[in-house]
């Protein structure tokens, strides 16, 4: 800031800038040290209550689960997709079928059969856990072109757990 | 003989630019930091999906359990999964008892200090893609066992 001296004249005092910059860096750098470049993670809900299941509401039209099935070999591949008994196949074109079956059989997204119905998933225990998310997301629904999640069926459980195939 | 006398002179350099350069940079790494994701554990890779958004409303109490493998440097692991635990390898055996732990914890938060406080409480799997299911779903169970009630299924999000 430009001050007058004793002759009159304008002097320039200087602040000192040297401090500011070291803490800046300092700061700098703890925040490039600390970054870590994570990949937005989704989440699917899983629907576990616990003990016996209700009573069902007898004004209430009783819908039967949709039951998916999935066949693993020893090395957790998938063998077989099923759809009650209905075989899908075990590559990624089983899941596409899988996801339009869904749709066939709730009718619309968003209507009330898609509230109520169930899915429940009855997996090999060695199947390898990709899987299972692949057959969760497609009976879950569907993008559409402007990138909008399209529901089908809101709730999904799991079967018991299977014992492991011996080695 | 006459020499020219050249004046000894100081020029200072221009840090504004530098500076605003720096604080920009400041400004995008304050921004980008993210601290809330330090129960992710790095060595469960996590299977993607298009589906996987991340959710818009976050639950206060939740319970993050990552299922993964002791991988070796180039990736590949003994095929035998295991549950990070405080970033420490425990076998599905021996997870029920931190887990009694954790939802007395909970309990001991809320206000009513019974087992439905556990219902608010959201249990996060996050299951390394290679892990078998039948894993998966005893560590659901041991949950269970200790009163959890809510769970998610964590993956990565997919780009089209």
């Amino acid at each position: 800031m430009p001050k007058l001296t004793k002759t009159g004249g304008l002097s320039k005092v200087d602040i000192p800038m040297a401090p500011m910059i070291d803490i800046v860096f300092q700061l700098l750098i703890f925040f490039m040290l600390n970054l870590k470049i994570v990949a937005p993670e989704g989440n699917f809900n899983v629907n576990m209550p616990l003990g016996a299941p209700k009573a069902a509401d007898p004004d209430k039209p009783i819908t039967p689960d949709i039951k998916v099935k999935l066949q693993a070999d020893a090395n957790g591949n998938l063998v077989q997709l099923l759809l009650g008994d209905n075989p899908l196949g075990n590559d990624d074109r089983a899941f596409e079928r899988l996801n339009s079956e869904i749709l066939k059989l709730i009718g619309r997204p968003g209507a009330a059969m898609a509230q109520d119905v169930e899915v429940e998933i009855d997996a090999d225990y060695d199947l390898r856990y990709e899987y299972i998310i692949k057959a969760v997301s497609k009976c879950t629904g569907r993008l559409d072109s402007r990138g909008n999640v399209i529901r089908y069926v809101e709730k999904v459980k799991f079967a018991p757990p299977k014992k492991r195939a011996p080695a | 003989m006459k020499t020219k006398q050249i004046e000894a002179g100081f020029t200072e350099p221009d840090m504004t630019p530098m500076i605003d350069i720096v604080f920009q940079l400041l400004t995008f790494f304050m921004i980008a930091i993210n601290f809330e994701n330090t129960k992710a554990d790095e060595r469960v890779k996590l299977p993607t999906d298009m589906l996987a958004k991340p959710p818009e409303t976050k639950l206060d109490n939740e319970l993050v359990l990552n299922v993964g493998f002791n991988r070796r440097p180039d990736g590949s692991h003994n095929g035998n999964a295991v549950i990070f635990y405080n970033g420490d390898p425990v076998p599905l055996e021996g997870i029920l008892t931190p887990l009694q732990q954790e939802a007395t914890v909970f309990k001991a938060k809320s206000a009513d200090q019974s087992d439905k406080a556990l219902d608010d409480v959201a249990v996060i799997i996050r299951a390394d893609g290679e892990v078998p299911t039948g894993m998966v779903q005893e560590l659901i169970e041991k949950c269970q066992e200790a009163k959890f009630t809510k769970f998610s299924l964590k993956a990565i999000q997919k780009e089209k």
